[in-house]
């Protein structure tokens, strides 16, 4: 990439209103390393505590996940990697997380996701709730949480959750990437 | 039962259970890489001591000021225990729940335990 490139990826990120990102190998130390910077930031940026707490939230339920549930990164030796984004519009902040999952799990994460979006604030209170007093985790034997992930986005979420699918370049036969969004 | 005491890390509870008496404490923070790998011994050991306990007060501290998903779940399991036991044993369990004014999370999250766990005394604290 020639520096002119990298100035306008800067800048675009700048007019964005970008305050994090990070992409690279995702462990359990750099998103403890990540979780300092942010908060920083948000500290000297927000006043109001509430909204911060939520954004933190928001950004360690993602990029959990994208550990968690994330393949190995294909030529990798056993890394996870993903790319993590936070940002402010206006009085919103939205987080944006990507990740690679396997193509057969796919329809899995649709059918997780799928009837979230289509719930009002009050039936996802509601879901959260059901699911907290849930003692067998289901029949699901991949999922390792609390099977509250996707929920706890969609509570703190101001707008309904967004995601994308992608096929991953290159590995499109079993690899797609997974793109997550919430605003807060 | 030996006391349990944990120091916070920056993505780990301290946890200063003093059986000895009865007066259970978390504050910090809560998003291990593993949380059920993480709470799973400390839940044992509660549940192995409300066992051996017959109408002994509890006092269970919870100052938690942030954690992720798979904890609160963990939590949940924590205060069925002491629910279970305080159905046994009325009014001897005593949840002080400390939060931040301007936290809704926790607060609303408060607010649910009260109403799920109906043998626990709650007593919400605003964090100064």
């Amino acid at each position: 990439m020639s520096i002119d490139l990298f100035t306008l990826f800067r800048e675009e990120a700048d007019a964005n209103g970008i305050v994090f990102y990070y992409s690279g190998i995702l462990s359990q130390n750099v998103i403890k390393t990540m979780s300092d910077s942010l908060k920083q930031k948000l500290q000297n940026q927000d006043a109001k505590g509430a909204r911060s707490r939520k954004v933190f939230s928001t950004f360690i339920e993602m990029v959990q996940n994208a550990l968690h549930y994330s393949p190995e990164a294909p030529g990798s030796d056993d890394t996870k990697q993903g790319s993590i984004l936070v940002g402010q519009n206006q009085d919103k902040y939205f987080v944006i997380c990507a990740n690679f999952i396997q193509k057969q799990h796919e329809s899995r994460i649709r059918e997780k996701i799928d009837p979230i979006l289509k719930m009002s604030a009050d039936e996802i209170r509601q879901a959260y709730r059901t699911q907290l007093k849930n003692d067998q985790h289901s029949d699901d034997t991949i999922s390792k949480g609390a099977g509250l992930g996707f929920l706890t986005l969609a509570r703190d979420s101001v707008e309904p959750i967004e995601y994308v699918i992608r096929d991953a370049i290159g590995y499109e036969n079993e690899l797609s990437y997974f793109y997550l969004k919430a605003t807060i | 039962m030996t006391d349990i005491y944990i120091p916070a890390t920056s993505d780990t509870p301290e946890i200063n259970f003093k059986f000895s008496n009865n007066t259970l404490s978390m504050s910090g923070e809560a998003y291990p890489e593993n949380g059920v790998e993480f709470f799973r011994p400390i839940l044992r050991q509660l549940q192995s001591h409300l066992k051996s306990l017959n109408g002994d007060s509890v006092e269970f501290n919870f100052k938690l000021t942030y954690f992720n998903s798979v904890s609160t779940k963990i939590f949940y399991s924590m205060f069925e225990l002491l629910n279970e036991y305080a159905k046994n044993h009325p009014n001897c369990v005593l949840l002080n729940w400390h939060h931040d004014e301007e936290d809704d999370t926790i607060l609303e999250l408060g607010q649910d335990v009260q109403e799920d766990f109906t043998w626990i005394d709650f007593n919400a604290i605003v964090l100064a």
